[in-house]
């Protein structure tokens, strides 16, 4: 196979992989409606609690633009990292791993479909939030939020792809490693606070939640657009972005390497009921 | 007899179900993932509240302290609610789809009810561990580390007054548990949003990060009638906070709407059953 046939093999196999995902959540209305009303109903808790303590009004915008964000980790957790063990529990995997094409065609599949699902959802949640809470936004440069956001998912996607192949000899403890990294997730990133980088909050833990790409991607989202920056207030983030994602790569394609040799070896790639 | 059986089945349900739960890990790891959760979820509102005193808004360093020691403890006790939700809703899918026993335990002589209640028991111990060492730990952070001075001694709650609230309570979430349970044999897909839906229903609507007259006037109605909110109001008032002086209304609206609860529950999972054993669904496979 030339390198030309081997390229279109595995973007053919990204596309297909992608399809199943888009075609697989969206068939159900129910489902999609729950997905964007169901983040309103923490967003709106944050939002009433904001007013309680007497907090300014874009404190809601921001919980707004969080909850929308929360969204994109959720999927990435649930759907790209523990993916690979819920399709060993159903007997996909080994198909996956016999298939003529990369797993890393087959993860980016994955990332794209999960972060266009999760895409509309997201418009959803933030249309909704802003229609119900009537929170003001101040977005003077969309060409950079869009750049930011788009630089953002591909860190946070680049992220689980790495993690699917930790994921992938998990037994029960998928389960509950997903469910752990959720919260402390949405804490460190400042999904539900008016800002992370603030005095307030100990460096340490700046320091720490700046690991996550969620965490950068936000904080330069909530500048462009509720407190009308452009791209000079974000370029650090910009940078610090797409950092992420040339580091998170190859790391992802050498632990799924690596990890693959290991199930391999040890016999567990079609393990079910761990 | 029949409840001597019913008890002793049960008792096997929750073996099986702690053994699923906890086994997969040593104790130190287990306890260490029921913990990272709740105490993540109580730090977000703790740096909020924390984050709006320091932004100098209009209100007394009294209020943020006494504010904190109500988020927390009406956070940490939220973890019942958590678990049994999470644990329920899926409970059915888990053994219907993916270990493909649930046909074997629908036709032993025990029947569903009380696998179901032990299953849900140990979602209850679950959430009795997140609560202790969410408290701890708060205490230990908040007023240890990071001298807040928030008013929570946890030597000095009313085990009184806790004790009965605790056990309504859970009574009352175990009867919504169960009507989870009748949703998800008559459903299908619905596993994995319906626990979270009900636990974020509850978030919003049963006062636990702020009081529910914070709420929408139309929308207080809705609080009234959930046993979580009575149950959290109890909960706090064993501990010395906000609402003081109302707790045996609490406790009696707790009651009231626990045996409403669990009536619903019992009729509704009944209900579910018959449907379900009508239409085949009981070894339906979904996991396509």
């Amino acid at each position: 196979m030339t390198t030309r046939e081997e390229l279109v093999t595995n973007l053919r196999a990204a596309y297909a992989r992608m399809w199943v995902r888009l075609k697989g959540s969206n068939r159900e209305v129910t489902g999609l409606i729950v997905e964007i009303g169901l983040p309103i109903l923490t967003i709106g808790a944050y939002v009433i609690l904001y007013r309680t303590i007497g907090l300014s009004i874009q404190a809601g915008a921001a919980v707004i633009i969080g909850g929308a964000m929360v969204a994109f980790w959720t999927n990435v957790l649930w759907n790209m990292s523990a993916q690979w063990f819920w399709e060993r529990e159903s007997g996909n995997l080994e198909m996956y791993l016999v298939a003529p094409v990369s797993r890393m065609a087959v993860l980016l599949g994955m990332a794209m479909g999960g972060s266009l699902n999760t895409a509309m959802r997201a418009v959803g949640i933030v249309l909704l939030g802003v229609f119900i809470f009537q929170v003001p936004f101040q977005l003077h440069d969309p060409f950079s939020a869009a750049f930011v956001f788009v630089l953002t998912i591909a860190a946070l996607y680049t992220l689980g792809m790495m993690f699917a192949s930790l994921f992938m000899l998990y037994g029960r403890e998928a389960y509950h490693t997903a469910n752990l990294l959720q919260e402390p997730v949405y804490f460190l990133s400042g999904a539900y606070f008016p800002a992370i980088y603030t005095p307030i909050v100990p460096f340490a833990l700046q320091a720490t939640a700046s690991l996550i790409p969620m965490t950068i991607g936000l904080d330069a989202i909530r500048r462009l657009a509720i407190y009308g920056g452009d791209i000079t207030t974000v370029w650090l983030h910009i940078l610090a972005l797409i950092a992420c994602t040339a580091i998170l790569f190859p790391l992802a394609k050498r632990s799924l390497n690596y990890m693959e040799s290991l199930g391999k070896k040890e016999g567990r790639l079609t393990l079910r009921w761990q | 007899m029949a409840v001597a059986d019913f008890i002793k089945s049960a008792r096997e349900s929750f073996r099986v179900g702690w053994k699923i739960e906890s086994n997969w890990t040593d104790p130190v790891l287990f306890a260490t993932y029921q913990i990272v959760r709740p105490l993540a979820s109580l730090l977000i509102v703790a740096f909020i509240v924390i984050i709006g005193a320091s932004l100098g808004t209009s209100a007394s360093a009294g209020f943020y302290s006494q504010y904190l020691a109500w988020l927390i403890v009406g956070n940490a006790f939220y973890a019942y609610v958590l678990q049994v939700m999470l644990g329920m809703a899926i409970l059915v899918h888990v053994d219907r789809t993916e270990y493909e026993v649930l046909k074997n335990i629908y036709i032993s002589p025990g029947t569903l009810h009380p696998y179901v209640i032990g299953r849900g028991l140990v979602s209850v111990l679950n959430g009795t561990v997140s609560v202790i060492l969410t408290l701890i730990f708060s205490v230990l952070i908040f007023n240890g580390l990071l001298h807040y001075n928030i008013p929570l001694n946890l030597l000095q709650v009313n085990v009184f007054m806790l004790f009965p609230a605790v056990i309504l309570g859970i009574i009352g979430l175990l009867a919504i548990g169960y009507m989870l349970c009748a949703v998800t044999i008559v459903s299908n897909r619905m596993e994995f949003v319906l626990g979270d839906s009900v636990s974020g229903i509850f978030f919003l609507l049963g006062g636990v990060i702020f009081p529910v007259t914070g709420l929408p006037t139309l929308i207080q109605p809705i609080s009234r009638v959930l046993p979580i909110t009575y149950f959290l109001n109890a909960i706090r008032e064993s501990f010395g906070l906000l609402p003081t002086g109302q707790y045996l209304s609490d406790l009696g609206f707790l009651a009231l709407t626990t045996v409403v609860t669990v009536a619903l529950g019992i009729g509704l999972f009944r209900l579910a059953e018959q449907r379900a054993r009508k239409l085949g669904l009981i070894d339906r496979k979904s996991e396509y």
